[in-house]
């Protein structure tokens, strides 16, 4: 199909996926048909940041202690029902978002069956199919995260960063393949330390020297490849056509990011030293405090309205909390039940929730029209393989804080529904698509559908009616 | 013959599909008189009114005179479609229609408005559209199958028009692997060997043997996911192409224009780099010099004498207790296991065992070891985490670790203090010099390196910066050397100059190995990357024709075989000027086709499930075409319940099934006698099997051996300590397992014993006189497994056999295989097509026979109409069959379906999984008889292996009807799937159909009448040859269709 340089930039979101600028896909950002629009409240697109989080969440964790024995008894037999966080305590690893609990949610009984998965979902949780083993060829479609991306196109359209570490070796650096997908069969990059994520993102401030070799570079294939095209007809032509005006559109847009250079320097974090060169000597919390400081400037520079962040796996190093008392494993936690394994597992999540908070307040503190930037802002916390280290899917509990102008209505409650394979219940799928009908993409179904709700000839597309604005 | 499925003409067809399409494409109206209709749907409906009126009373569901009808133009094909609409223009333009006699006649309005419909539909968008479309695969069959085999058309010169392929995603892993200087290897059946065909992907658990930097390049060629042939010449690069590979050029480019890479490849690479190198060497030295444990320590002990004491920053303790003892079982438990240090952060644990070594001394506090080593720590300049891990340690290791075994370990001499080997006199200046300008009290010695660190890399770079320009030849040599590697070729004049000054314009605002990557990422941004180019040279023929470029043939030839650029041969040939006429094409066709030096992963999805062993040593592109023609390899796409597979894992099962499935396609073609017909009627599968006879045959004797040894004693009572007399017979016969006995494992030797006894007694407990030679022992990693796949991976994936209506523990287990089957005749009927021909929850009789339609029957199938609803309503009281045929029997929906269903319907004999039957199951819960026994409960109660539910049953109808097989004396009612295999196995039709499509596999594009030739030919080699299918590759690759191009270029 013949694409000329509007709908190139069209389908890759006004953004600048530019060659200096992103190691992210951003060609399938475009708004799909039928799109309700691509801005949010008062004119100001809506950001999300998506934390995956490994080994499961346990379902008992995510109950309130001053639950009545009415609700704890609906709540450990896995009954429908909501009740309102502000009459409620929080768990313990949950307390420091006590502040922000009138937009926070407990989201309880969503499934992740359509993912499943065992260790690792890898682009299956975020796109609710099962992955299988992270081959490209099991990529179905694009992640939530990249539909999300398109209905709200910036310069860098999606971005991924990750503290996984694969089959637990060492921290990784740079840039590495990712879990999220921009289209079928793709796989993203993503930053693996926040020193080259703050290098890649604010490139266009911080090294003008890349940025106009780059634009160099892509002058001379232009005129390269525009010089192939002497004689060519038909089919042919257009083979190196498509290149031609690919490479016009990524060039106007490297200018667009230029444009962008005062707003970019206003929020333009400071890393410590230690993050130099992959940052070996940095612990985790140093990791986890720099990458927080990284996500906040990218959103509030504009560059990006939509960040996927992998705060561990089951490889990475837990040997650095003030909690340790020697080295932890996460997958041995995983298949551990004893009160220490718990206790750990509580821990690294409330260091979690404090970077969610950290997010929550900084963006809170950033004027966007009569409110702030946290305003128009999702976070979803969710974990990779639903309730424990290797699943049960049939639950995936998840922590959302949702901002004032929020289209999905949830803030403030602990909520859980049906449980999976029963009337009512609602899966990954179902919540994947709330989300996209709520900012605007009118899809009627996105992710897989369940087999066991399937089989039990029960409803299972759509959105979640109750979320809904 | 009555050719419904492919005749010219205007029969009656579905297609409403198209017609919507065309009117969704915004047909703009024509130069008519009057106020022409803007809106493209509305002139369709106003159109069809106007038809209805003046001319369904002849050509409407009534009557269809001349054949022709109009009422349901959805129903026929875009091309026969396409002649009806030229037609009835010529006709109106004419006056013709309607004739003089008809009674009703439209208006000269009514005229107009058919007339701009009818241009619009001819000329217009549409017409450009349809012919784009019939471009693709799934519309190949439109070209009248009776003409192309008719022989009228065999003088019509052959030739494919020059083009650019663009690479596949095989094609560009090949690359990428060559530049990346990526060489995977597996082992198969035995011997460590080179493959081709993997993306780094880890395919093995324990091992890891993928590779983490080449899996961070990203395919963006991945071909379209679908049943057939999936690789066309047609597609052109787009922006998502382009901006993947952005992505990827930086990654290649940083990889080439490594240090590493440069000295190993690129000569004139490095010379350019020459000073860079240099200078990054003296800072590498210096830095090792200072960062060397204890240097600082004496140097600046040596610089600054008895004043250094006092310079030296002031130590804070870390305030860190002692842990509390490990206890198990009210007993202090000290870990012995040293091996779990490895867990441990190697940075911190190696510092730790140099504290150790230095300074645990006889006499010497623990206490005191620790806080030397944070005084040494805190002067380096360790930061404070770390100090704190490392303490951590050392408290820990004392307390609950074998605090012996662990100083034991800190006394091997690697952790000892270095001998004091200063740099040469000048390095010491300079580094005294500095150390002595920037050194401030308090500094730790990191704080003091960084800084004269900083110091020379400043002085060094500007001392590269006041270098003059390199040398021309220089420069000219790296792009030469770049081309040959990337493109295989060496630059024209022209290109040596215009990236030397790319180059050089990098180099200004870039060090010189940032600006070699620069011009690295170029190159392979240039689209002469990622396409092939097939161009003609030389005097045309009269009628325009040339042959191939050689160096484009050898690569057209290479790519039709293979994954991979030209071997050895195929090159000299080349450079030798011996690939210049036909006889040179087939020399070399066949010399490929004989090879089975080369080995390729046929699939890596297949291989990552379950340790699959995945590979083939034939040439990959031949078995590829029979896995995508049937597309079985969709098996493990269909998104399938476990609770109703009831075996296990599906995910697992189906991957071997897949696995099995190739190496049945690989036997047949290895073999290569009359293929066709022995892929669809073969009785004889491969279950459970790793291709080996022997080593199965080896292994299922292993296994009962084992059996009927241990089953002399009482096993069951057996303790730890009575395996003793048994070690020798362990040892030298045991399973694989079992030979892994060493002193100390009894236990865990002891539990293995007892689970493959307790398996092997299900086994030939239930009559078993063959085992299949698989237990639930650990896993494949771990420990290899009575049998070992090809690849020496542990052979997973036992519950295939339940596809197959076999339980693995009471089947008499076929060593020798392809074996016979019961039920099971060619891969129509192996469990992986029915599975990947299914949905998720049941049978689909329509694509099952929409397949056949059209890959053994040359046929079409109209696209679904937008309209439809192409759901089969539930009914838990009725087969599938019978829901279908109130579903789709109605007279619209038949038109279509009675090329579809009557050829499905016969595999109903198969349920969704492939298993066969002759009772469909009502799965509902109203229908529910038994409930599904427990896992691994007794064999009595599970249906071949599987926990199944009992439900109400109904008889399958697996009668069905063939039509259009080009022979009467096949057409006709068939009782079965057998019935129908047996007929079309018999179909001169059925066998050219397939040639058709190996030859828009070979070609990468639809045939045209202009090929009729090329197909009879390759026909008349199969049946010559008594079912060759190297001689049809051999054919088709020496057709005018191949070696000859004809100039698309404006002149």
């Amino acid at each position: 199909m013949k694409f000329n340089r509007r709908e190139f930039l069209k389908t890759t979101a006004l953004g600048t996926a530019g060659l200096a600028l992103s190691p992210s896909f951003s060609h399938l950002l475009a708004a799909p048909a039928g799109a309700a629009g691509t801005s949010g409240a008062g004119g100001f697109p809506h950001r999300f940041i998506f934390i995956r989080k490994s080994n499961g969440n346990l379902p008992e964790q995510f109950g309130l202690p001053s639950f009545s024995s009415e609700e704890r008894k609906k709540h450990v037999e896995k009954e429908a029902f909501d009740v309102d966080l502000e009459k409620h305590e929080l768990p313990e690893w949950l307390r420091c978002l006590e502040r922000h609990k009138e937009r926070m949610t407990i989201l309880h009984g969503i499934s992740m069956c359509v993912s499943g998965g065992g260790h690792y979902s890898y682009s299956g949780c975020l796109g609710a199919y099962k992955a299988g083993r992270d081959i490209l060829s099991n990529i179905k479609w694009a992640t939530v995260d990249f539909e999300l991306a398109r209905l709200f196109p910036s310069p860098f359209g999606h971005v991924e960063m990750s503290l996984a570490v694969p089959h637990g070796r060492e921290f990784r650096s740079g840039i590495v393949s990712g879990y999220s997908a921009p289209g079928a069969q793709q796989r993203n990059y993503c930053y693996a330390d926040p020193m080259t994520a703050y290098n890649e993102l604010f490139k266009s401030v911080t090294d003008q020297d890349a940025v106009e070799t780059d634009n160099s570079l892509l002058d001379y294939l232009r005129d390269e490849e525009s010089a192939r095209l002497k004689q060519l007809d038909g089919d042919e032509r257009l083979k190196i056509d498509n290149q031609v005006r690919g490479l016009e559109a990524i060039r106007e847009r490297n200018g667009k990011v230029a444009a962008l250079g005062d707003t970019i320097k206003m929020h333009l974090p400071r890393l410590a030293p230690i993050h130099e060169n992959g940052g070996v000597d940095a612990t985790l919390l140093e990791k986890q405090e720099a990458f927080t400081d990284v996500i906040v400037a990218a959103l509030a520079s504009g560059l990006t309205n939509v960040v996927t962040y992998t705060i561990d796996d089951l490889g990475t190093d837990i040997a650095t909390l003030p909690e340790n008392e020697a080295k932890t494993s996460i997958h041995a936690i995983g298949h551990a039940a004893d009160a220490g394994a718990l206790a750990m597992r509580a821990a690294m999540q409330a260091h979690h929730m404090r970077q969610i908070e950290t997010m929550v307040t900084r963006l809170e503190a950033i004027r966007e029209g009569e409110g702030t930037m946290f305003d128009n802002t999702t976070i979803i916390y969710l974990p990779e393989t639903g309730a424990g280290h290797h699943s049960p899917d049939t639950e995936a509990p998840m922590v959302v804080m949702s901002g004032r102008n929020s289209r999905v209505d949830l803030a403030g409650r602990y909520i859980r529904l049906p449980f999976h394979g029963t009337e009512g219940h609602k899966t990954l799928s179902n919540w994947y698509t709330t989300l996209l009908n709520a900012y605007g993409n009118p899809i009627k179904h996105y992710g897989d559908l369940d087999l066991t709700m399937q089989r039990n000839r029960l409803e299972q597309t759509g959105a979640i009616g109750r979320f809904m604005v | 013959m009555d050719d419904a499925g492919t005749s010219h003409g205007a029969r009656v067809r579905r297609g409403r599909a198209l017609v919507a399409v065309i009117a969704g494409m915004g047909i703009v109206a024509s130069a008519t008189e009057g106020a022409p209709v803007q809106n493209a749907t509305e002139l369709h409906d106003r159109a069809m009114r106007v038809m209805e009126t003046h001319c369904f009373s002849c050509h409407g569901p009534g009557k269809q005179k001349g054949d022709v009808r109009f009422d349901a133009l959805e129903s026929i094909d875009p091309v026969d479609l396409q002649k009806l609409f030229e037609a009835s223009r010529e006709a109106l333009r004419l006056g013709e229609m309607p004739p003089e006699e008809a009674e009703s006649q439209p208006n000269r309005e009514e005229r107009e408005l058919l007339m701009q419909w009818l241009e619009g539909l001819v000329s217009g968008e549409a017409a450009a559209a349809l012919a784009e479309k019939l471009k693709r695969f799934e519309y190949g069959n439109v070209v009248d199958h009776g003409e192309l085999f008719s022989g009228k058309h065999g003088e019509l010169p052959g030739y494919t028009a020059d083009r650019r392929w663009l690479v596949s995603e095989f094609i560009f892993n090949e690359r990428v692997n060559r530049l990346v200087d990526y060489h995977p290897t597996r082992s198969v059946y035995g011997k460590q060997v080179a493959v081709r065909g993997d993306s780094g992907v880890h395919w093995s658990p324990k091992t890891e043997q993928g590779n983490k930097f080449r899996r961070s390049i990203t395919n963006p060629f991945l071909l379209p996911k679908k049943v057939g042939v999936r690789y066309s010449a047609n597609e052109a690069l787009t922006s998502g192409h382009l901006l993947t590979m952005i992505g990827n050029a930086r990654r290649i480019a940083g990889y080439m224009a490594s240090d590493a890479t440069i000295k190993k490849h690129y000569p004139a690479m490095h010379t350019l780099m020459e000073a860079e190198f240099r200078h990054r060497e003296i800072l590498a030295s210096r830095e090792r010099f200072l960062t060397t444990p204890f240097y600082m320590e004496r140097l600046l002990r040596d610089i600054f004498g008895e004043g250094n004491e006092a310079l030296l920053p002031v130590i804070k303790r870390v305030d860190l207790p002692y842990p509390q003892p490990a206890m198990r079982n009210g007993q202090v438990r000290i870990e012995t296991n040293l091996g779990l240090l490895d867990r441990l952060d190697k940075i911190d644990l190696t510092a730790v065992f140099e504290g150790l070594h230095e300074y645990h001394k006889e006499g010497v506090e623990y206490e005191r070891i620790i806080e030397q080593c944070e005084r040494d720590w805190g002067r380096e300049g360790v930061v404070e985490s770390r100090i704190l891990n490392r303490v951590g340690m050392l408290k820990a290791f004392k307390v609950n670790w074998d605090i012996q075994g662990i100083i034991g370990k800190a006394s091997d001499k690697r952790y000892a203090r270095p001998d004091y080997v200063p740099l040469d006199e000048a390095e010491m200046r300079v580094i005294e010099a500095t150390i002595r300008k920037y050194r401030k009290g308090g500094d730790s010695y990191q704080a003091v390196i960084d800084k004269c660190m900083g110091e020379w890399e400043a002085t060094l770079k500007a001392e590269r910066e006041a270098m003059p320009a390199p040398d021309k030849s220089l420069l000219d040599g790296l792009v030469g050397q770049l081309y040959e590697r990337i493109f295989e070729r060496q630059p024209t004049e022209e290109e040596v100059r215009k990236n030397s000054a790319v180059l050089l314009g990098f180099m200004e605002k870039l060090e010189r190995q940032a600006a070699i990557a620069k011009l690295i990422e170029t190159l392979i941004l240039s689209t002469e990357f990622v396409y092939r180019d097939e161009f003609g040279l030389g005097e045309a023929d009269e009628l325009g024709r040339r042959m191939m470029l050689p160096r484009d043939a050898s690569y057209a030839l290479a790519y039709a075989l293979t994954d991979s650029s030209p071997d050895a041969e195929l090159a000299m040939a080349v450079a030798e000027g011996r690939l210049n006429c036909r006889a040179d094409y087939e020399r070399e066709v066949r010399r490929m086709l004989a090879r089975r030096d080369v080995w390729t992963i046929i699939d890596e999805s297949v291989q990552a499930a379950n340790l699959n062993a995945s590979v083939t040593n034939q040439p990959i592109r031949k078995l590829r075409f029979f896995r995508e023609f049937f597309g079985y390899p969709k098996a493990m796409e269909v998104f399938k319940d476990d609770v109703r597979f009831g075996a296990g894992t599906h995910e697992a099962a189906v991957s071997r099934l897949v696995d099995e499935a190739d190496l049945l396609v690989e036997h047949i073609l290895e073999r290569d006698r009359n293929v066709f017909e022995a892929l669809l009627t073969t009785e004889e599968f491969y279950v459970y099997h790793n291709g080996d006879n022997v080593a199965m045959e080896a292994a299922a004797a292993n296994y009962r051996e084992n059996f009927e040894y241990f089953s002399k004693f009482d096993w069951r009572a057996f303790k730890p300590g009575d395996l003793a007399p048994h070690v020798s017979f362990m040892l030298s016969r045991g399973l694989k397992e079992l030979r892994e006995y060493r002193p100390g494992s009894e236990k865990k030797t002891l539990d293995i014993l007892v689970r493959f006894m307790k398996t092997a007694e299900h086994q030939f407990g239930a009559g078993q006189k063959n085992p299949v030679p698989f237990m639930f022992v650990g896993y494949g990693y771990w420990a290899g497994g009575p049998v070992l796949g090809r690849t020496g991976q542990q052979m997973r994936g036992e519950a295939v056999t339940s596809y197959w209506n076999i339980d693995w523990r009471t089947w008499d287990y076929p060593t020798n295989q392809p074996a016979k089957i019961p039920n099971r005749k060619g891969i129509l009927t192996h469990p992986a097509w029915l599975i990947a021909h299914a949905q998720n929850l049941e049978t689909d009789p329509i694509h099952r026979g929409k397949w056949i339609r059209e890959k053994l029957l040359a046929g079409t199938i109209p696209d679904v109409p937008i309209t439809v609803d192409a759901v089969i309503p539930p009914d838990h009281g009725r087969t599938m069959r019978q829901r279908m045929e109130e579903r789709t029997g109605a007279e619209s929906c038949w038109r279509c379906h009675q090329k579809m269903d009557p050829l499905g319907f016969p595999f109903e004999g198969y349920d969704d999984f492939g298993r066969y039957r002759v009772e469909e199951s009502l799965e509902h819960p109203d229908n529910l008889i038994r409930k599904a026994p427990a896992p691994y409960g007794p064999i009595s109660e599970l249906t071949f292996g599987a926990m199944l539910p009992v439900y109400k049953t109904l008889p399958v109808d697996p009668r069905g009807v063939l039509d259009s097989s080009g022979d009467a004396r096949l057409d006709g009612e068939v009782r079965d799937s057998f019935d129908l295999i047996e007929r079309l196995a018999r179909s001169e039709k059925a066998r050219q159909s397939i040639i058709r499509h190996a030859f828009r596999f070979f070609m990468g594009r639809n045939e045209g009448l202009a090929d009729s030739k090329t197909l009879m030919d390759a026909d008349r080699a199969y049946v010559v040859s008594q079912g060759s299918f190297d001689e049809v590759i051999v054919s088709l690759l020496t057709s005018d269709a191949f070696i000859y191009r004809r100039s698309n270029r404006r002149e």
